[in-house]
């Protein structure tokens, strides 16, 4: 072999072994490309699927920026009525105005000095146009704002009035649901405020008066209240869970009883007689309530509460408060008879107690509660639809069913028939007086739904001070089911 | 009219971005020289167009002659580096050029628009840094005995990086001790310990022979791991971990140990977050509960990246528009989140091609050190390559959400001195390699070229002609 063969064969050589030296390069190289591959897809997938719902986060403060090329959609009600709207002057300045001033103050809320309500929930929506692409051109040429999407609530303005109207100077909060799809029909909270005199409003907050007043509170998602006798509704689940013979159960009531050192008495100091389960539930009988609370499990009344999410977040959207219910294992026992006929330190929202009922309406299941229904561009084409989601099961459906049995009796012969007994449909649910100081002065609360086979409608209602106004929930639950049904 | 003009220019260079980023990949498949050559100068008319058209915009917008002036500045750097140091380096990667100044103009770019005067500083820094950086190919090439001091890199390296914690020298910043300040200047010690780190595993390695040997290479190793650890810099000990293992693989040629590496690493970082996560882990884990819902933190570890996707979904995939988004009102728009602020303004499309593009950069760096038959330059132009994507990833995924946030910089467009001219640093490094692996490929094809001349004249054959044209191919 001559040098120069051997040379080239030495440099075939050298090459082959690059070759195989450069094996785990390829290796690698491939993985990265591979691992940018996927980057790629995942920012892809993020713009396609995640990016709509990422950017309606009310914390997303380039909402605001659309407001200068976009004129606020309007705020409607599922029947029609137009509760918010924009007009833009030639200057290009947008104004803000609500024509039923009061009547839906919180649950639209106000869209200057931070936003609330549907104002804020529903920001993002109402700042982005889907008018046909011309027109859109049209007005980006003349440098006018376009029109932005509208906002189609569930609320129902009829039903809103009836209930606005039917609370009247009391302050307090209601709230109408469907069971079945968790649409939010009626808010309300009283005492409220005109968004069109915002300012107003906001100046009044910082004079010494003001500076107390709740009127911005939504009483119906964020006021705390002692459930009273509504919360013997989670009480009676609690023991159907703990006694399979729970239909045998009886007690003869005297009107006052001494449970684990504590004096129950029942309201105005009736005395029911001899009662089983039903019975206690239909008459609100205290002393029943409290003889079942002393025999109530401690850790299991809790876990059963905490699964009616009392002390955990509620699947609402909007600012509410939480819920909170106290005994547990710990607890000293004269806690018990309080809490069993819902006094003591359990607290609820009106919101909550909405839900509780609906889910028992809905057969044990649970139904997001929600507020904006659709989006429509100004042409009046659905731009997007927000569904029912389901929660999750609260109970059983057998455990509903009872419940749902015994509350009916609350308004065919017990403490709500006074109120109930000539309407043309049926109605399940429970009254409550609580206590809110020493002095005896109590609110009063009506949760129930009506056409308990085929719920229609969940109504929470809680009036304040009801010792002095005469107004009971009940009637205001009452003017509004003959609202819904007439 | 100023709003027409602005839209137009949007999506022109939206529609030249996408160009440039089909040519980094055509031309790395072109074989033919001439072809390569007429798509590496329409690729700079690319570059200043879409530098034309995003400065245009700005001027419009903000209505300012300095903008106009910095405009003219630049690309007059750019395009003077871009032809004059190929005209240096005949044996160089022009396609790197390109992509070097096109990387830096979109970081000045985004950076004037968010702050003006970081986007000079970065400006002055980065061409003192090209300036300086010209003469490393030529050291070098000069340099043949660069692989012989593995130690003393591996020494260096780790003594540099334990200068952040000499009191009144080092300082602590976004959760990091992992800053020095000289004077008015701030420095990341790592941007620079990163290039040392590379050439000592590649000259200890290229040494190895034994089991022992890898042994005490990977012991000083985990020493580097470990004052990364403690500086609480988790995203630089990803990288090191990562450029070490790979560069191990390529070395050793046993999958084994890149399973294994990854595997142990993986295990690792898992019972470490285990064991301190209330300590030294403690941000770390915060930044892992913000990837996984940073909605839910969005008043504390989550803000960041809860603003990045903010910033990438309102603008779309076509943008807002250069200073009509809110870019600088994401948390360190200007360094490592400077990847949302330009997907808001230029729009995910510019975002996404500019991955490809960085993608593209990586590959130009692995086909130099396939190229290469000296192993140290093999296995140093491998873990720069390793390096740069990895940081890249490391930055991309963390502010789209992929995967955690580490607080890492994007090479060449993110603000920030040291990681400029350490990634400026790293590729004049890499284009020395390249002239080094280019001029001994023509070398060695002249020597077969005349051994094979040889033959035929002695066998009394045609002499070959194809193969002369061959050795030109070679110069990219």
């Amino acid at each position: 072999m001559s040098p120069e063969e051997e040379f080239l064969k030495k440099e075939q050589e050298k090459a082959k072994n690059n070759k195989i030296k450069n094996r785990p390069i390829i290796v690698i190289t491939y993985l990265m490309v591979f691992v940018y591959v996927c980057l790629i897809g995942y920012v892809i997938y993020f713009m396609q699927f995640k990016a709509e719902t990422t950017i309606a986060n009310s914390r997303n403060i380039r909402q605001d920026s659309f407001a200068e090329t976009v004129e606020r959609g309007d705020i409607i009600t599922s029947d029609g009525v137009v509760i918010a709207t924009s007009s833009t002057d030639e200057d290009g300045n947008t104004t803000r105005s609500y024509p039923y001033d009061n009547l839906f103050a919180h649950v639209v809320g106000y869209d200057s000095y931070g936003k609330s309500g549907l104002e804020l929930q529903g920001n993002f929506y109402m700042l982005r146009s889907h008018i046909n692409i011309f027109e859109r051109v049209v007005k980006e040429i003349q440098e006018e704002k376009n029109r932005g999407d509208n906002l189609i609530t569930t609320l129902d303005y009829d039903l809103q009035k009836a209930a606005y109207d039917a609370l009247s100077g009391c302050n307090g909060a209601v709230i109408v649901m469907e069971p079945d799809t968790g649409k939010i029909l009626v808010m309300i909270s009283k005492p409220d405020f005109n968004p069109n005199e915002i300012d107003a409003v906001w100046e009044y907050l910082q004079t010494e008066e003001g500076a107390s007043s709740t009127i911005l509170l939504n009483r119906a998602t964020q006021g705390l209240y002692a459930p009273g006798s509504t919360f013997k509704v989670v009480t009676t689940l609690e023991y159907i869970r703990e006694n399979y013979n729970y239909d045998k159960y009886s007690y003869i009531c005297e009107g006052s009883e001494i449970f684990t050192g504590v004096q129950i008495e029942c309201s105005s100091g009736k005395v029911h007689g001899e009662l089983d389960l039903a019975d206690s539930l239909a008459y609100s009988c205290n002393c029943s309530y409290a003889n079942i609370g002393v025999e109530l499990d401690y850790a299991s009344y809790k876990d059963t509460a905490e699964d009616l999410l009392f002390n955990k977040e509620l699947p609402y959207v909007g600012s509410y408060n939480s819920s909170s219910f106290y005994i547990d294992g710990d607890s000293r026992r004269d806690e018990l008879p309080q809490t069993a006929i819902g006094q003591g330190d359990t607290m609820i929202t009106p919101l909550h107690n909405a839900l509780i009922f609906s889910a028992i309406a809905n057969g044990g299941v649970l139904m997001e509660p929600y507020l904006m229904h659709s989006i429509e561009n100004d042409d009046g084409a659905t731009v997007k639809k927000f569904s029912p989601k389901k929660y999750g099961e609260l109970m059983t459906s057998d455990e509903a069913a009872i419940l749902t049995d015994y509350m009916k009796g609350v308004c065919d012969y017990g403490t709500a028939a006074g109120y109930f007994w000539d309407a043309s449909y049926d109605v399940a649910g429970k009254t409550g007086t609580a206590e809110y100081d020493n002095e005896g002065n109590c609110n009063s609360w009506f949760v129930g739904f009506s056409n308990p086979d085929n719920p229609d409608i969940v109504v929470s209602v809680i009036v304040e001070d009801y010792t002095s106004n005469g107004v009971s929930g009940s009637w205001v639950a009452k003017q509004i089911f003959d609202a819904y049904y007439n | 009219m100023i709003n027409i003009v602005c839209e137009i220019s949007k999506f022109l260079t939206i529609l030249f971005m996408v160009l440039y980023t089909v040519k980094c990949f055509s031309i790395m498949a072109s074989n033919d020289e001439e072809e390569r050559k007429r798509k590496l100068n329409i690729q700079i008319v690319y570059v200043f167009i879409i530098h034309f058209l995003s400065y245009l915009i700005m001027y419009l917008r903000l209505n300012s002659v300095k903008i106009l002036v910095f405009y003219g500045i630049q690309i007059f750097v750019a395009v003077f580096y871009m032809l004059v140091f190929h005209s240096v380096y005949k044996e160089s990667s022009r396609l790197l050029t390109n992509n070097t100044a096109f990387m830096l103009l979109i970081g000045y770019t985004m950076l004037t628009r968010l702050d003006m005067g970081l986007a000079v500083k970065q400006f002055i820094f980065a061409t003192v840094g090209l300036i300086i950086t010209a003469f490393l190919p030529y050291i070098l090439v000069k340099w043949k005995k660069i692989k012989d001091w593995g130690v003393f890199y591996g020494v260096m390296g780790i003594i540099l990086l334990l200068t952040v914690f000499i009191p009144g020298l080092g300082y602590e910043n976004f959760g990091s001790r992992n800053w020095i300040r000289i004077g008015s200047i701030t420095l990341q010690p790592m941007e620079f310990v990163k290039i040392l780190f590379v050439f000592f595993v590649a000259s200890m390695l290229v040494k190895a022979n034994t089991i022992k040997d890898l042994f005490v290479n990977a012991i000083i190793s985990a020493g580097f791991m470990l004052v990364l650890v403690l500086e609480k810099d988790l995203g630089a000990a990803i990288i090191f971990y990562i450029t070490y293992v790979f560069m191990v693989y390529l070395a050793t040629s046993r999958p084994i140990f890149l399973i294994g590496g990854v595997g142990l690493g993986v295990g690792a970082v898992a019972l470490a977050g285990f064991l301190f996560k209330d300590t030294l882990f403690a941000h770390v884990m915060t930044r892992v509960q913000a990837w996984q819902d940073p909605f839910a933190f969005i008043d504390t570890g989550g803000y960041q990246v809860s603003q990045s996707l903010f910033a990438l979904g309102t603008g779309g995939y076509l943008g807002s528009g250069l200073t009509k988004g809110k870019a600088h009102t994401i948390p360190v728009s200007n360094s490592d989140f400077i990847f949302s602020a330009i997907c808001e303004e230029m729009g995910v499309l510019f975002g996404l091609a500019l991955i490809l593009v960085i993608l593209s950069i990586f590959i130009s760096f692995i086909n130099i050190s396939l190229k290469c038959r000296n192993p140290f330059y093999k296995y140093s132009a491998f873990g720069f390559a390793t390096i740069f994507i990895f940081q890249s990833l490391l930055n991309l995924g963390g502010v789209t959400k992929f995967i955690p946030s580490t607080g890492v910089t994007l090479p060449l467009i993110s603000y920030g001195v040291s990681s400029v001219l350490s990634t400026l640093i790293i590729f004049a490094i890499i284009q020395g390699i390249c002239v080094i692996s280019n001029r001994e490929a023509i070398k060695n094809e002249r020597q077969k070229e005349r051994a094979k001349q040889q033959l035929a004249l002695e066998s009394g054959g045609r002499i070959p002609q194809k193969r002369a044209r061959k050795s030109k191919k070679q110069q990219n």
